[in-house]
């Protein structure tokens, strides 16, 4: 049995396809190419999908993964990945499929580009010159405060245009996962920066030592 | 088109509204198959609206097929559009996005035709609603050359009367051919430089076309109708149901678009056959899709292979009203069996009978997955069945119960009515009784231990539809209702047992407007302009405000549905020709009061007169066919 990673990019109208839903257009995707993925055993057999680092509802990515498994000893990744290209719809944009080297359990942080209007400079300048930032983050436990700043101690930002740009590479995977929007929600709600004018795009997953996750 | 400096441009708009909505999947479109075409070279835009949400919309099979018919012209796009759930609706209105199809993100009012599905009756405010948020007037007599041709199809246009006011154009019918017809004549409206009206009157010309304009309506002084009068020479005096004379002559839909978000009907289906031969007499579907034709067995197995290639869905329905009642049953199943599995597809059949119900059919469905069983009986003593018509004796329920059982079903639904012409007390006892029955069936056979049997009655309160033999009945009243309900509670003694129904409110909606005529446009519009739509969804539908909303009109709701119509009386929906004629429905009510059953058609023809749409018999009553 081999394990295969696929990579795709998540944008556009993509944006706005859940967790749940992902799992669902992968799974007729994946039908539609063809491909002789593994299907579980049990009384409703299905595809085995796995999808790794859930992207919150919005955000754009390049860099989405999922895993299935096949009883091809070495597939040709190639011949895959023409295979699932045509097979994915719009904004789901196919990256590269090759083996798994890593476990999913191994990521640890993703990289971020945020981009924001020109006029909230003000507001990342405040940002940057506060001693602490208290955001209030839901978890399955319910609400729990959290000081921003121990993972964004400062916005290097740039303006780009009419824009605002800079990169973050926050934690993610199983153990600590910081959402980019927290970070914009707080500028929404003390410096009155509309979060639908801002836009997050993750650029890259990570793991230990901010090696590249494979 | 007129300038609609109201609105903002779409995408812009939605950039805000789609991260302050649920479920924004709903309004993005890009699903795959979805059909994308350069407007630069398109002749016809067709917008197709479906007058309730996305994951209602995306279940109706009707529009999957003509969203690929129309879009198999090259110079023709079909595009979708839904009603927008109410958070949605109200970003849009804040941030002035009008209504847009989800393919192209253009406004309605970039359209040569809308057209709308009449599905059911308590999405008419929905229609206006949508035509609302696009700035479109609402009534054909306010829209002038400038606006789109707005024209509806469905069900419920077989009395299309209570929505004329505010449609160009309705179908009568099928509409495989008749709107390739209609778009046809479009695209040459459009080249040649006619007018609305002359448009019109080449449309009136299409079968199944319905032009309300083209029509008057009379009153007699008690306020029924006098007549429906044609007051243009290019309207036919009846306008005769459209139909597909042979169904293997259009290959159903192969290409179904895959919704990103769970639809309620999110799976694979075929259409294997279209009528019913049973002749149920509260059924309008029973009626209105007659006359009875099949698919060949080998054109289903290849479609459905064909869409579950194309879809990559794993689960395949075959739908119609009566898939056991389509005479090559065992070797469709056959068929669909020989590749089914290995593709790793299973299959369900949604409307089995009971009567016909066999070890093998069962088998046949199993075989990749087990789910529960669904029987409509509708009436819980044979008198009241044989009243309606339901051919279905407790002998066949529980030979069909003891085969499931034993198959290892443990739950049952059973589908009742209440309300039905000539009911009593002891009809409504029969419905528990009838459950108890099933319940003790289950503990007489073997039976694995500690695993239980679940009856649910699902109860529904029966609405006189419009070209039925019932649409001379009139409807039970609230109270009635409710005191039968209680009546029936009070009758089940077992845990085993669990009794589904609703609140009658939405069913007398449902009853004035199946019944209604030219004379409720306005009533509807009063009520919409009071905030009335998604009528379906319980938590938005206000009682009150309906009756309002009549008083307001003045006009007595209670005359359309609580009022017994005469047998002579000139119904509001006699001026459109569904293919059965109205003395066989005097025929069949009459024998329903008697108590007296009708034969399925497909064993004698009964002589309903939809026969002529085919012009000839609809069976080879010379071979063995059931």
């Amino acid at each position: 049995m081999t394990t295969v990673r696929i990579w795709f990019e998540k944008r556009g109208m993509a944006a706005y396809i859940s967790l749940l839903d992902l799992q669902r257009v992968m799974h007729r995707a994946l039908k539609r190419s063809g491909l002789p993925v593994w299907y579980t055993r049990g009384f409703n057999p299905h595809i085995y999908l796995a999808f790794s680092c859930p992207l919150a509802l919005g955000q754009e990515s390049l860099c989405e993964s999922c895993e299935v498994k096949t009883e091809e000893e070495s597939p040709d990744y190639n011949a895959w990945a023409d295979a699932l290209r045509p097979a994915l719809p719009e904004g789901l944009r196919l990256v590269r499929v090759g083996p798994a080297v890593m476990k999913m359990g191994k990521i640890e942080a993703a990289g971020y580009r945020l981009t924001v209007p020109a006029s909230a400079a003000a507001a990342l300048d405040a940002y940057n010159s506060a001693g602490s930032v208290q955001v209030e983050k839901k978890t399955k436990s319910g609400k729990k405060q959290l000081e921003l700043k121990t993972w964004i101690p400062c916005v290097d930002y740039r303006v780009e245009g009419e824009n605002l740009v800079f990169e973050l590479t926050l934690p993610a995977g199983d153990q600590v996962n910081i959402n980019p929007a927290l970070l914009l929600t707080w500028l929404e709600q003390n410096h009155n920066v509309p979060a639908w004018q801002c836009h997050v795009l993750r650029t890259g997953l990570f793991a230990a030592d901010h090696q590249a996750f494979a | 088109m007129p300038a609609n400096s109201q609105f903002i441009d779409v995408r812009q708009g939605l950039k805000q509204a789609l991260m302050q909505v649920q479920k924004p999947a709903r309004y993005t479109g890009g699903e795959y198959n979805e059909v994308i075409k350069d407007p630069a070279n398109i002749d016809v835009r067709f917008a197709f609206c479906f007058p309730d949400t996305y994951e209602i919309g995306m279940s109706f099979l009707g529009e999957k097929i003509l969203y690929e018919l129309l879009n198999r012209h090259e110079n023709w796009w079909c595009e979708r559009v839904f009603m927008p759930w109410t958070d949605m609706k109200q970003k849009m209105e804040e941030l002035h996005i009008p209504l847009y199809a989800l393919e192209s993100k253009d406004p309605l009012t970039k359209f040569d035709v809308i057209g709308f599905t009449l599905e059911y009756e308590l999405c008419y405010t929905n229609i206006l609603a949508m035509l609302d948020m696009s700035g479109i007037p609402l009534r054909a007599a306010d829209r002038g050359e400038e606006w789109p041709l707005i024209i509806a199809g469905g069900p419920c246009v077989c009395n299309a009367e209570p929505m004329a006011d505010f449609f160009d154009v309705m179908q009568l019918g099928e509409g495989e051919q008749m709107l390739q017809d209609i778009c046809a004549e479009v695209e040459k409206a459009k080249k040649q430089g006619l007018t609305k009206q002359q448009l019109l009157e080449n449309l009136a010309g299409i079968p199944g076309v319905y032009i309300p304009s083209f029509y008057d309506v009379t009153y007699n002084t008690d306020g029924t109708i006098h007549a429906v009068a044609p007051n243009n020479p290019h309207a036919p005096a009846r306008v005769t149901k459209a139909i597909v004379k042979d169904l293997d002559s259009f290959v159903p839909p192969e290409h179904f678009i895959v919704p990103m978000i769970g639809a309620v009907q999110d799976r694979a289906c075929v259409e294997v056959l279209r009528g019913c031969v049973r002749g149920c007499r509260f059924c309008q579907a029973g009626q209105i899709y007659r006359p009875f034709r099949e698919r060949s067995p080998k054109l289903i197995s290849d479609s459905a292979r064909a869409l579950c290639q194309n879809t990559g869905y794993d689960e395949l329905s075959l739908t119609s009203l009566s898939t056991s009642d389509h005479s090559q049953l065992e070797e469709v199943l056959d068929r669909l069996n020989a590749w089914a599995e290995a593709d790793h597809v299973s299959l369900s059949l949604p409307s089995l009978r009971v009567d016909n119900f066999s070890q093998s059919l069962v088998e046949k469905t199993t075989k990749v997955r087990k789910s529960g069983l669904t029987f409509a009986a509708e009436a819980g003593t044979q008198r009241l069945r044989d009243v309606i018509n339901k051919n279905v004796t407790w002998e066949q329920i529980e030979r069909t119960c003891t085969i499931a059982f034993r198959e290892g079903y443990t739950s049952v639904k059973l589908y009742f009515m209440m309300g039905l012409p000539t009911e009593t007390m002891e009809d409504i006892k029969g419905i528990a009784d009838t459950a108890q029955k099933v319940v003790d069936l289950y503990y007489s056979l073997d039976h694995a231990k500690g695993r239980g049997v679940q009856v649910t009655c699902s109860v529904a309160c029966f609405v006189p539809k419009p070209e039925t033999p019932f649409q001379f009945c009139a409807q039970d009243r609230r109270e009635t209702l409710r005191e039968k309900q209680k009546y029936l509670l009070s009758c089940v003694h077992s845990r085993k047992i669990k009794v589904n129904y609703h609140d009658s409110a939405t069913s007398v909606l449902e009853g004035v407007f199946a019944k209604g005529d030219r004379r409720l446009g306005r009533v509807i519009e009063t009520a919409y302009r009071k905030g009335a739509f998604f009528d379906t969804w319980e938590e938005y539908f206000d009682y009150d405000r309906w009756l309002k909303a009549f008083a307001e009109c003045g006009i007595d709701p209670d005359f359309y549905n609580y009022r017994a119509m005469a047998l002579d009386e000139v119904t509001p929906w006699d001026h459109l020709d569904v293919g059965v004629s109205k003395a066989f429905l005097i025929h069949e009510y009459q024998k329903a009061l008697r108590a007296e059953t009708t034969q399925p058609c497909n064993r004698q023809c009964n002589g309903c007169g939809a026969n002529k749409l085919l012009g000839g018999p609809c069976f080879d009553y010379g071979k063995n066919l059931v």
